[in-house]
């Protein structure tokens, strides 16, 4: 899948833009704060709706304005020539597909990948579980419907739940009516969580050790809350608890409260990884994601680099170049333009919201 | 805008699906684009707020003490089909597959929005089926996490047997669009679907 046209309206600081994008690789260069991410941000909405940032999406509407439009003209393997609108509000949001309405997510998931690699990407190997189970839930529900059926199912009946026990309802039979209702959506969510992270963790070892040298054993580590994907075993646990739950007025078990880890040498990258391994374990955890897109889509991510090469040091620049897909857009952003082994970049220089095509090209700076 | 066209207002915001905008909107035609309309209606709200009431059986809409579906003896009271709201039944009745009685419980089992059992049209059901009425139960509730945890409920909590007679509880669900009611299908997917009835558990 190749972007060649990206239209913005009353997007976070970009009033309005349309960048005309040709050939493989885009950059956007300017100081920060001044709407490189933005851009990139509204590019990788257009997989599954969401921002990879973690914001409500009002933030996304402009200041003082109703509503936000994402426009992508793209060239697909499989639609040919496709346009997707994506228009936000406070309220909600609406989807357009070549002037149908889409209405269902789970008739749109899947068809659009884009990877995201963003210079906050240690956080996931450093930062919170919520963090880390955000990733992998949009990871899976992106390429999977049944994934997409099961978290939602899984959500509200554990909200219908909660809300049971913070009015501190005595008695076990709405419990129960609920109960029977998260069971199957949460083993179904931790059979899939286990069979992904699997595939994904074999991939990623593989680019981890195109991107070093020493290529020390690397991989991911499922950390189950409740190991048991078993619907009957999960009907017992949830009934036992059920003193303890009310009394903290949430349930204390599930799979809402899995996380997963990066290993390397069998220890955990969080405890004794040095910073230069888990740069490159977040970079190949992102290799790994589009190499899944792709696997599960049939169709060719699109990659945005956010401020990425800049952080890499040259050797390690290099065998990130070497180690991407070279069929597939790369649009990156930057405070300075790359080096010109980085191959022949498209230009736009970028200044409070506005953006600008530079005429000149990357070679011809070098 | 005057204190008697503010309390009005006030009211009709209450009402389901109408916001502070279509309120006002509404007000300003009944009192001023088109008043002279206004006495017609006042009279017929009066009138139905008298007439209407619930069928005391199934908990559909009536105008003496069962409705239609009730008081026709050529229904089949052994079969009682559940549904969420008087919509759903209206729905099931027009694609004409369907020949058994109902049971209304006016809403479904949502802690979220403090809907617990209490609040639904539980008591007369198990009053039907503890007189030895029913044989059969098709649940016909919307096919989301509420619908289903309800279906639960009243599968663990109505008696399973009653006036020795046992109790058949199947439930419709497939073909219907997930997240979706039984409102929103069309006739030939709620026909398929009353037929195509799965035993539950
Ligand atoms: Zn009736």
């Amino acid at each position: 899948m190749r972007l060649r046209k990206l239209t913005l309206r009353h997007f976070r600081n970009v009033g309005f833009a349309a960048l005309e994008l040709k050939g493989r690789q885009q950059f956007l260069v300017g100081a920060n704060g001044q709407g490189k991410t933005n851009l990139l941000e509204a590019a990788g909405f257009l997989t599954a709706l969401r921002s990879f940032r973690a914001v409500d999406n009002k933030l996304l509407v402009g200041h003082g304005e109703h509503t936000a439009a994402i426009v992508c003209d793209l060239e697909h393997e499989r639609q040919g020539e496709t346009k997707v609108t994506i228009k936000l509000r406070h309220d909600g949001k609406e989807l357009w597909c070549d002037n149908a309405r889409v209405t269902r997510l789970a008739d749109y998931l899947g068809k659009f990948p884009t990877v995201v690699f963003s210079s906050q990407d240690l956080q996931l190997v450093r930062g919170s579980p919520a963090g880390r189970r955000r990733w992998l839930d949009l990871t899976l529900a992106a390429m999977d419907a049944g994934y997409l059926r099961a978290l939602q199912t899984f959500t509200r009946a554990l909200a219908e739940r909660n809300a049971l026990l913070k009015r501190g309802v005595t008695g076990d039979a709405q419990l129960t009516a609920f109960e029977l209702t998260l069971a199957p959506a949460a083993a179904e969510l931790i059979r899939l969580r286990m069979a992904g992270l699997k595939a994904l963790g074999a991939t990623l070892k593989k680019n981890y050790a195109q991107l070093c040298d020493d290529a020390e054993p690397v991989g991911l580590v499922y950390d189950p809350n409740f190991a048991e994907a078993s619907e009957e075993v999960l009907l017992a646990r949830w009934a036992a608890g059920r003193a303890r739950d009310a009394q903290f007025r949430t349930t204390l078990v599930g799979p809402h409260r899995d996380d997963f880890h990066f290993s390397v040498r069998h220890t955990a990258a969080k405890d004794y990884g040095s910073e230069g391994q888990q740069r490159s374990l977040v970079l190949a955890l992102r290799l790994a994601q589009a190499g899944w897109f792709q696997e599960k889509s049939g169709i060719r991510p699109v990659l945005l680099a956010d401020d990425v090469l800049g952080e890499l040091d040259l050797a390690r620049r290099r065998r990130f170049w070497a180690a991407i897909d070279p069929e597939s857009q790369v649009i990156a952003t930057g405070t300075s333009l790359p080096d010109a082994e980085l191959g022949t970049w498209q230009v736009f220089g970028v200044a409070d919201g506005d953006f600008t095509e530079n005429t000149t090209t990357t070679e011809a700076n070098a | 805008m005057t204190p008697a066209f503010e309390r009005l207002q006030k009211h009709l915001k209450q009402l389901p699906g109408l916001g502070y905008r279509s309120s006002e909107r509404i007000a300003l035609h009944l009192l001023v684009e088109k008043p002279g309309q206004l006495p017609a209606l006042v009279l017929a709200l009066e009138e139905a707020a008298r007439a209407v009431r619930r069928c005391g059986r199934c908990g559909n809409l009536a105008e003496s003490e069962y409705c239609a579906v009730c008081a026709d003896d050529r229904r089949d009271r052994s079969v009682v089909c559940v549904v969420e709201h008087v919509p759903d039944l209206v729905a099931i009745e027009r694609s004409g597959a369907y020949r058994g009685s109902y049971h209304v419980l006016h809403g479904k089992l949502s802690p979220i929005h403090g809907v617990g059992p209490d609040d639904l049209n539980l008591a007369a059901l198990r009053a039907r089926i503890e007189a030895g009425e029913v044989a059969e139960l098709i649940l016909a509730l919307s096919n989301d996490v509420e619908g289903e945890a309800t279906c639960h409920y009243l599968t663990e909590h109505l008696p399973a047997v009653a006036a020795g007679r046992s109790l058949s509880v199947t439930r419709i669900g497939f073909g219907l669009p997930s997240g979706g009611g039984v409102l929103y299908a069309d006739s030939v997917t709620l026909k398929s679907a009353l037929e195509g009835r799965r035993n539950y558990q």
